[in-house]
């Protein structure tokens, strides 16, 4: 049967899925470099490239298009390492994440639409354990089963309920699923991969005239382009406000203003999140003095670890709500925990939504 | 009476024990990539980042400095010795602590003890937050390794086991169980599948391990029409993974749900009663895979109540910090724990019901040390019992002298 291993994936699937390595495969055979991209037999590619990162900027949710009558297969082949080649040279994070997700997204969409064994062949190229089943648990048949070291890696940064593993058919380390479920775990699969393959040196490597292809992109959709993150200002400019904690961090907080013991862990969550909202860090330190084994000098070096002071200079963000819980330190919901994910999305909604009712009562 | 001092004495024995059992410490896999940590006897202070290339180097260095408790990374690295951020992760094992310092045990009250240090202030079971005679916050705690804190440990344990080998699919072989030589034990999977997880990875096997956020409803609780009438399913006890271990824990529990028992989780009256009458009955319709509402007032809200108890039930506690952190250092095998005198003790995981800590992690035989007492509950150490002590000289075979003076409860006198 080994033909069924070569032949299984067509031209036609390797345009609708490019980051396969048999589309690596077809780039080479075709001799195509990325030095010949200017030459105007390429111009089609090139475009076809540029066009995939202006439809991930400019959709919502993103998503690059497959469109088989608009483009010929070879065009969908080669424009997608060129594409990478154009958002590694833009250098910018939020390009980067739209764009791998926009092309998993796509990936998403086309894959839940395939047989299964298209879906066990598209997985296998990322190392998946995984088989087609006709398991039935209680009422509901599934069509497959994954190593749950597969579905981990995929599923663990998804944060609905139904996706814990907690809450899914596990048997003799398989996770059973159904196909678009499947198609969504090779979603994140597919993003994280396109994610890692963009290399902003990639950049010293390319042509002058590329370059300013580039240039002109980046001018067209500056107003798309944006950063993503936390950042300093929205949260420590307005000043420390406890009545806009969360539950979890009040309840720390005024455990520590009373001495009561608190385990690592919460300290830790305590901590990192003062300093993120802009608590100087001596303050913090005083907090802490109420403790019946407090040390001034490994407080200190513990506290101006967590700022990125010391160490490694990485300044560490609170655990999430759901980390928060696996821990015990969650001490029960609230409306607004409801809808956040985060301790410090609660608190810059909280500080919105204060800073509105204060200025409606002036 | 000239009193010897302790932490010499103690010393004095562990080196003795490791100059002639040294080959009994066990080197984890890849001893190479390990970081390495010890405290020792007179400097409380931790010695890490270390690392040995050869097993005979780790016990030669044992052997000459001592420790008093020796410990190694779960993780692996390219360079052990370097610092935190320079280290070069490589990977983990999989790591789960069972200690019943995180479990609720009665017996705690009996054996368990604290001492203010300001004041001196005494009382049994955990440290209150402040003292109640001069409200001061620092203590002194002591506790025992006892035997139900040990059973209870046990069964957690067992719990846990169970899911590695039937959810997680894992092979007895992999598994390895030891003794912690204190109060719990350690579980460790060796597995390459893994070792790469990352720590969101790990907290979800976690959060599967404690049954953290589990809901009946994904494990087939639910309303379902039946022709005109609406009737409840839910999982069966032959079912894999949660789904079964949520039915079997709420059999359990209905086997013998006392009304206080039910009242906790909030039911009313009514329904309390209904459910003890007909305690059989309900028992008997989900034993045939009949509906689960046969008498009044059970709903499927009522259902989810008394099924996230019998969750709670089978959940394996664990100290959920120790599996996620992927730096973690953990006692070596074949040493020595500095509070007990025991043995870190490794053994087959299919051996987990019959075997005996109290036993079989005894580093010492033999020998007679005269001991003054201050105050020690009854014990046993082997196929021994010792003890109660207060205030009083005694002659104890060299095992369990160690264990009280290592748990500062006496003083050698010559």
């Amino acid at each position: 049967m080994f033909w069924r291993g070569i032949r299984i994936l067509t031209l036609s699937d390797i345009a609708k899925y490019p980051f396969l390595p048999e589309a690596a495969e077809e780039v080479r055979r075709l001799e195509f470099k990325i030095e010949h991209i200017l030459e105007p037999d390429y111009e089609s590619i090139l475009s076809r490239a540029e066009r995939r990162i202006i439809e991930a900027l400019t959709t919502s949710p993103p998503e690059v298009k497959y469109d088989p009558l608009k483009y010929r297969d070879d065009v969908e082949i080669l424009s997608f390492p060129v594409a990478v080649v154009l958002v590694s040279a833009l250098a910018n994070e939020y390009v980067k994440r739209r764009f791998a997700l926009a092309e998993a997204r796509r990936a998403y969409n086309l894959l839940r639409a395939e047989d299964e064994e298209k879906i066990i062949e598209v997985a296998k190229r990322f190392g998946w354990r995984i088989k087609a089943s006709n398991e039935k648990v209680g009422h509901e048949r599934f069509n497959f089963s994954i190593h749950f070291t597969d579905y981990l890696r995929n599923a663990s940064s998804f944060h609905e309920k139904e996706w814990k593993l907690v809450n899914r058919p596990l048997a003799k380390g398989e996770v059973y699923l159904f196909k678009q479920e499947v198609a969504r775990l090779l979603q994140e699969e597919i993003k994280r991969y396109i994610e890692a393959k963009i290399d902003p040196k990639i950049r010293l490597m390319l042509p002058e005239k590329l370059l300013e292809r580039v240039e002109m992109l980046k001018g067209q959709y500056a107003e798309r382009i944006k950063d993503t993150g936390f950042t300093e200002e929205d949260l420590s400019s307005s000043g420390v406000e406890s009545n806009a904690f969360p539950p979890c961090i009040k309840e720390l907080y005024e455990a520590a203003q009373s001495g009561r013991h608190i385990p690592h862990v919460g300290r830790f969550a305590l901590t990192s999140f003062l300093l993120r909202i802009g608590m100087d860090p001596n303050v913090v330190v005083d907090l802490f003095r109420k403790f019946a084994d407090f040390n001034e000098r490994m407080t200190r070096y513990q506290i101006e670890h967590i700022a990125g002071q010391r160490g490694s200079g990485t300044r560490y963000l609170p655990p999430k709500c759901d980390t928060l819980q696996t821990h015990g330190l969650c001490p029960g919901v609230d409306d607004l925990c409801r809808k956040v994910k985060h301790p410090l999305t609660y608190y810059r909604r909280k500080m919105r939504s204060l800073s509105v009712k204060k200025a409606g009562g002036a | 009476m000239p009193q010897i001092d302790t932490l010499s004495f103690i010393r004095e024995k562990f080196s003795e024990f490791y100059s002639r059992y040294a080959d009994k410490i066990e080197p984890p896999k890849s001893i190479e990539s390990r970081e390495f940590g010890f405290t020792l006897f007179k400097e409380n202070v931790m010695v890490r980042h270390k690392g040995f290339l050869r097993v005979e180097d780790l016990r030669e260095f044992i052997k000459r400095n001592v420790p008093s408790n020796a410990y190694y990374s779960t993780a692996y690295y390219s360079t052990p010795e370097a610092k935190m951020d320079e280290k070069g992760w490589l990977g983990s094992d999989l790591f789960f602590d069972i200690d019943a310092d995180h479990l609720p045990t009665e017996c705690k009250k009996e054996h368990d003890s604290w001492e203010c240090k300001k004041c001196g202030f005494k009382g049994k079971g955990k440290a209150p937050a402040k003292c109640p005679n001069c409200g001061s916050e620092g203590f002194e705690e002591k506790a025992w390794p006892c035997e139900t804190c040990l059973e209870t440990a046990r069964s957690e344990a067992m719990k846990l086991i169970d899911m590695l080998l039937c959810d997680f699919g894992f092979s007895l072989g992999e598994v390895k169980c030891s003794f912690s030589g204190h109060r719990g034990y350690h579980i460790q999977v060796e597995n390459d599948d893994f070792l790469k997880m990352d720590s969101a990875a790990r907290k979800e096997i976690v959060d599967y391990v404690t049954g953290t956020g589990v809901d009946a409803v994904f494990h087939g609780l639910e309303e379902i029409r039946e022709g005109r009438a609406k009737i409840i399913v839910g999982p069966g006890l032959g079912d894999a993974g949660w789904r079964g271990r949520a039915a079997r824990g709420t059999y359990e529990f209905l086997l013998t749900a006392t009304a206080e028992d039910l009242r906790k989780l909030g039911l009313k009256t009514s329904v309390i009663n209904e459910i003890i009458e007909n305690r059989e009955a309900i028992i008997e319709s989900w034993r045939s895979h009949g509906p689960w509402n046969i008498v009044k007032g059970l709903g499927l809200g009522e259902w989810r109540k008394i099924v996230q108890r019998g969750i709670e039930l089978q959940s394996a506690k664990i100290d959920t910090v120790v599996t996620v952190d992927i730096h973690r250092l953990i006692r070596l095998p074949g040493s020595l724990h500095g509070k007990t005198g025991l043995l870190k003790i490794p053994f087959p995981a299919s051996r987990i019901e019959e075997f005996d800590p109290l036993k079989e992690a005894i580093a010492f035989k033999g020998g007679e040390v005269k001991l003054y007492v201050e105050e020690a509950p009854m014990f046993r150490l082997g196929d021994e019992v010792f003890g109660p002590f207060e205030k009083q000289t005694a002659t104890l075979p060299l095992s369990p002298a160690i264990l009280l003076l290592c748990k500062g409860a006496a003083k050698v006198i010559e």
